[in-house]
């Protein structure tokens, strides 16, 4: 009650919606929404619209201050958000537009294999993906990197782990920027984010993270599918995780030391919690550099645990991975700031484009695609919950006119955890997800509970919305069978 | 002398709303209601006197780089605070004599990670009875 949005909002089509720069002062751009009726009616429910109104008043934002089809209430920016700001104009970066948990992203692995493989040894996939790969409050993995070693990885990303011996280098060309952004700067890390990360990379971590096999069920675009090398019944593995403590930790000291930067440099905000400094000023280019160190060892997190899986399905199937054809499909940050070129009014300026719980989708041939995919548009990966659906899709032209190559990143939760715990009083979450053909195992004594499949939107909404906008399309729909939570 | 918490249901994080008779006693039942998202941690040994110190222009922020410290104690030294002694707590400091315990992890039950306290919705208030305190954390 009283969070109801009640500013203007005017519907551009039937999958977009603006709110007007004249909305507030200090907008400098309009906010552009993209969601149905439908969606728009939860939406405007909580304050995420107001926090698309706030952002539109970021010094140097290009074009509008935009949301996709998941939007929620976030801290300063909404979750689903994307701003992209012009360094040569005065463009800001704010942590609170990456948010806490930095690169957190989703990865899918194919396989060769289909469910009659899979059935037989389902109870023991689940266990030993349980066994190996640390998930929950507390658990560190057996993999550790020394100070030295955490440095390189956060200079090197994916690369410095795949030449460790964690991955194909195959791996690389599929991570989304190859899995290591430039200009990374590990000595902006403070020394307790380097504690907090220590001992962390290759684990899970819990809340909504999580490791899960799926089996393709549907296919929408059969060639695009063909090129990722999924086809209808194959097997899947979707990777769900984040920087880590390492992460959190960098957002938080970011927080902290921009306290009183936008005083500093005369910048008035709606709210406090879009604190944010000049790309250009000693403070932002700080941030940038530790938040690019915190990205890179998200990517590390994400390729130690993709080995890990390997690991555990070589042993399962008693065949290698590459027998397994246990080849990365692609992986997608969906909490980040990255300096991209986009074209501007027929020039191509290099922003600094902040997507927080918002997926890049680049379109056909865009020069950042591996070759493989430049005929397709580039994978976009939406999970949705362990009862239902995840969805693979793909970048389409639109999206780079109209959302700076971006999409959404998942369902959206419905219920808070509170209420999903309340809602869980009397039932057994992993029996009706047995009943759904779905295995389950948690650490956390709530982790079920908490995210239960009712506890989010469908999915399918969401993908819905962005596939009709044009921004993406779909390409195939994955169920859930195996699902390790922490 | 007394102080509690209790959570409150936020989207996707978790809220936890404090009452005290006293500001120390404040920032005691914050922390206590910090552990409490994590789980019912238990702990072993002597605890030892660890002293924190934290400056700021409010109340509220020294409340919340008061937990984030002891969120990242937890996550680095799997310590918790088994006891507080707040020596000062004004609007520009906040000093915190920890009695810092190791958690058994054997005895104790996980519910799930912290990754930060936010500044969302925080705030330190004084009421007719004491203090309130709101801050959300971010699972």
């Amino acid at each position: 009650m009283g969070n109801e949005y009640t500013g203007p909002l005017e519907r551009i089509n039937d999958f977009s919606w603006r709110i007007p720069r004249s909305y507030k002062p200090g907008m400098r751009v309009d906010g552009i929404i993209y969601a149905d009726d439908v969606l728009m009616n939860t939406i405007k429910q909580d304050k995420s619209l107001e926090q698309v109104a706030n952002v539109a008043c970021l010094p140097g934002i290009v074009k509008y201050s935009l949301a996709m089809p998941d939007i929620h209430w976030g801290y300063g920016f909404c979750i689903g958000g994307v701003a992209a700001t012009d360094p040569e104009q005065g463009g800001v970066i704010s942590p609170g537009g990456v948010g806490y948990d930095i690169n957190c992203g989703v990865r899918l692995i194919r396989t060769n294999l289909t469910l009659k493989d899979i059935d037989p040894h389902r109870s023991r996939l689940v266990d030993r993906m349980f066994e190996i790969v640390p998930c929950g409050v507390g658990r560190t993995g057996k993999i550790k990197f020394k100070g030295g070693e955490l440095k390189r990885l956060m200079e090197q990303g994916s690369p410095y782990v795949v030449k460790r011996g964690f991955g194909w280098d195959s791996d690389i060309e599929a991570t989304e920027a190859g899995g290591a952004l430039p200009d990374a700067r590990p000595d902006y890390v403070s020394k307790r984010a380097y504690e907090r990360g220590a001992g962390q990379c290759g684990t899970l971590g819990s809340g909504n993270h999580f490791m899960e096999v799926q089996v393709v069920d549907q296919v929408d675009d059969p060639k695009a599918a063909e090129a990722m090398g999924l086809a209808k019944g194959n097997i899947a593995v979707m990777i769900h995780s984040g920087s880590r403590g390492l992460g959190y930790q960098v957002c938080d000291d970011a927080l902290k030391d921009l306290r009183d930067t936008p005083r500093k440099y005369g910048i008035e905000l709606p709210d406090k919690q879009l604190v944010c400094a000049p790309v250009r000023s000693p403070e932002g280019e700080r941030y940038f550099g530790a938040m690019r160190a915190a990205a890179n060892f998200a990517w590390c997190n994400r390729q130690i645990m993709t080995h890990l899986a390997r690991q555990v399905f070589e042993e399962v199937f008693a065949r290698s991975a590459e027998q397994l054809g246990m080849a990365l499909i692609y992986d997608v940050a969906h909490n980040i700031a990255k300096t991209e070129t986009h074209q501007i009014d027929g020039k191509a300026l290099e922003l600094c484009v902040h997507r927080k719980g918002a997926t890049r989708a680049f379109p056909p041939g865009h020069p950042e695609l591996p070759p493989r995919y430049r005929a397709i548009g580039q994978p976009v990966l939406v999970p949705g919950d362990m009862g239902r659906f995840s969805y693979v899709l793909v970048g389409q032209p639109p999206a780079m006119e109209l959302t700076f190559g971006s999409c959404c990143h998942g369902a959206g939760r419905l219920m808070s955890r509170g209420a999903a715990i309340r809602a869980s009083k009397g039932r057994s979450i992993r029996k009706e997800l047995l009943e759904r053909g779905v295995i389950a195992r948690a650490r956390g004594r709530t982790g079920l509970d908490e995210e239960q499949p009712e506890a989010y939107k469908d999915v399918l909404e969401v993908v819905n919305a962005v596939h009709n906008s044009g921004i993406s399309k779909r390409v195939a729909r994955l169920k859930p069978i195996v699902v390790i939570k922490g | 002398m007394s102080g509690s918490f209790e959570l409150f249901d936020h989207t996707a994080d978790v809220g936890i709303r404090v009452s005290a008779d006293t500001s120390a006693e404040l920032v005691r039942a914050a922390g206590e209601g910090l552990y409490a998202v994590i789980g019912e941690l238990e702990t072993t040994g002597d605890p030892q006197a660890v002293r924190l110190e934290f400056s700021a222009d409010e109340r509220a922020i020294l409340l919340r780089d008061y937990l984030a410290e002891l969120l990242v104690l937890f996550e680095c030294e799997q310590r918790i605070a088994a006891d507080v002694e707040v020596t000062v707590f004004d609007e520009k400091c906040l000093g915190v004599i920890g009695q810092m315990a190791v958690v058994d992890k054997a005895r104790s039950v996980f519910f799930g990670e912290v990754k930060a306290i936010t500044y969302h919705e925080l705030a330190v208030r004084r009421t007719e009875n004491g203090y309130e305190a709101t801050f959300i954390v971010d699972v």
